[in-house]
């Protein structure tokens, strides 16, 4: 994976973890109020892959 | 030359098709699926750059900085604002934990832990009865006792057992007043936090009962009481059966309000779904935006039923009427009838009196059935108008279209004449004036056949959500239809 790639899918990712919090908060058991960290969670990880990426190539 | 994505134009179509929606139903309930699934929009967004980025890789062409621009980002915030704010306007509960998905009895988020409720109090033989707010569900039933008497459980759930009896202390459950008023008072409102208290009641009251209600999230059963009742609730289900007194029933959302057998009147107000009223002895008022169905079924008294695009006004219905999106079918009622209806298909069958109907868009068929003919006054601007007299009618008739074919083969005394892209039928044998009139569509008089028969309403559409939460007390079967009524020949 190019970290070309990975910047490229970082913003469609991220919308998509958005759109089902928001979905689970309507929904589901959880309001969005708590589950919010895990968007943190997800660009966390897309820094670290990038990282790790950009030191292989 | 810049690669462009598809979520623009797919944007549009979106839209587009919305709008289209929109003008074809202008009762589609758009503005609620809006606030219910808006977050899907997100997914689909996401989902349709991620696809894209996915081909652009196989295909080996260069790949944009970023996945999605600082543009469509700002769009993306405008359109969570929007999503949210009417989510939250809707009534949709926001913001908080939900009752929760349970997984074998262990919610995903902490367990549900029940505890016993019970109360009695004795009283008088007609007190009021006041419940106050709060989630969950009652259900009401008039006995021939003096005391008022709950049974049920309070659900909390919580993260530890600890907790949840803390909680369980922090909101007793009472019966409050004197012989003539009691309140029943559940005190969800002292718990705080993430813990969420529901109660389930089984309510039994003396038969001359008034009963004032109010609840969060939950429905109301109420059975056998010849007292008032009056019910507002941020979200409820109401069923109704048997009530001696008034109603009055105010939600902010609704999927059912189901009402068998009130002596005295009926108002509804609010946002719903689906309504069902049968077997009503007192005057009828209905306002309010209901998406679902609504069907009526033997109304004694007149019915005023005031919706967003549709206003009606019926003298008496021993037949029945039945409303669904886009669709307005009745038979058997006694007039003066008035409709006012923005975007339907109309049928109606065995009128009496008077009839006066204006339809902006959509097919008219009337088959007055009974004789004398009503008086009509119908008039629709984008629809075909068909009305089948009975062989024996006396009218005055004067049925014209502006643009559209005409047809009669009612034979003497009406005679059919064209003018430019449309025509009239007109004649008369001294009876009571029939006005149809088109903008555009045909018009069509037909001679009715001996064995016509009603437009029978489906009843009981399979589309009516059943409802999960109350299995063990089925809702009362409703009448059978009428046997279809001959037309006089």
């Amino acid at each position: 994976m190019t970290p070309g790639f990975l910047c490229a899918i970082r913003g469609p990712v991220m919308l998509i973890t958005l759109g089902v919090l928001l979905s689970v908060d309507h929904f589901g058991p959880v309001g969005f109020g708590r589950t919010w960290p895990v968007l943190l969670i997800v660009f966390g990880i897309f820094k670290l892959l990038e990282r790790s990426s950009a030191r292989s190539s | 030359m810049k690669r462009s994505s598809i979520v623009a134009p797919l944007l549009l179509i979106g839209f587009g098709v919305l709008f289209l929606a929109r003008n074809l139903y202008p009762d589609l309930a758009l503005i609620d699926y809006f606030a219910r699934y808006w977050p899907t929009l997100l997914i689909l967004w996401g989902v349709l750059r991620l696809a894209e980025i996915m081909v652009w890789t196989a295909t080996d062409k260069e790949l944009p900085a970023r996945g999605i621009s600082g543009g469509e980002w700002i769009l993306i915030v405008f359109l969570c604002l929007i999503g949210l704010s009417v989510h939250t306007v809707r009534g949709f509960e926001s913001w908080w934990p939900k009752s929760g998905i349970t997984m074998g009895g262990i919610d995903m988020f902490g367990e549900s832990y029940d505890y016993p409720i019970a109360a009695e109090k004795p009283c008088a033989k007609a007190p009021r009865v006041i419940i106050e707010s709060f989630r969950g569900n009652a259900r009401i039933t008039g006995s021939d006792a003096t005391s008022v008497k709950v049974a049920g459980h309070k659900t909390i759930r919580s993260m530890e057992q600890t907790g949840a009896d803390q909680a369980n202390q922090a909101s007793p459950f009472e019966i409050t007043g004197d012989g003539n008023e009691l309140t029943i008072r559940t005190n969800q409102d002292r718990v705080s936090g993430s813990m969420r208290v529901s109660s389930e009641m089984e309510i039994t009251v003396p038969k001359g009962a008034t009963i004032e209600a109010h609840g969060r999230t939950g429905d109301f059963d109420i059975t056998d009481v010849t007292g008032n009742v009056e019910i507002t609730s941020d979200n409820a289900g109401v069923r109704l059966q048997n009530i001696g007194g008034e109603v009055k029933i105010d939600l902010r959302r609704s999927d059912i309000v189901r009402a068998i057998g009130v002596r005295g009147p009926f108002d509804l107000k609010g946002r719903g779904a689906d309504v069902e009223l049968q077997d009503m002895d007192g005057q009828v008022t209905i306002s309010g935006a209901y998406s679902g169905v609504i069907q009526l079924r033997n109304l004694a008294k007149p019915l005023r039923y005031n919706g967003q695009q549709t206003d009606l006004n019926i003298e008496k219905i021993p037949g029945q009427v039945r409303m669904a999106l886009g669709d307005f079918t009745a038979d058997n009622l006694v007039g003066p009838v008035r409709l006012n209806t923005r975007s339907r298909d109309v049928r109606i069958s065995g009128f009496t009196n008077s009839l006066e109907l204006s339809v902006e868009r959509g097919d008219v068929e009337l088959r007055p059935g009974k004789l004398p003919v009503a008086k009509m006054d119908v008039h629709s601007r984008f629809g075909d108008v068909e009305i089948s007299l009975p062989a024996a009618a006396r009218f005055d008739l004067n049925a014209t279209t502006a643009r559209g074919e005409t047809y009669t083969d009612f034979g003497a005394p009406l005679h059919t004449e064209r003018s430019g892209n449309g025509g009239s039928i007109r004649g008369s044998n001294g009876g009571a004036a029939i006005t149809l009139q088109t903008e555009r569509g045909k018009v069509t008089v037909r001679k009715a056949s001996a064995d016509e028969k009603g437009f029978q309403p489906e009843v009981d559409a399979p589309e009516r959500p059943e409802h999960p939460e109350t299995p063990e007390h089925p809702p009362a079967k409703p009448v059978p239809p009428k046997p279809l009524q001959k037309v006089d020949q």
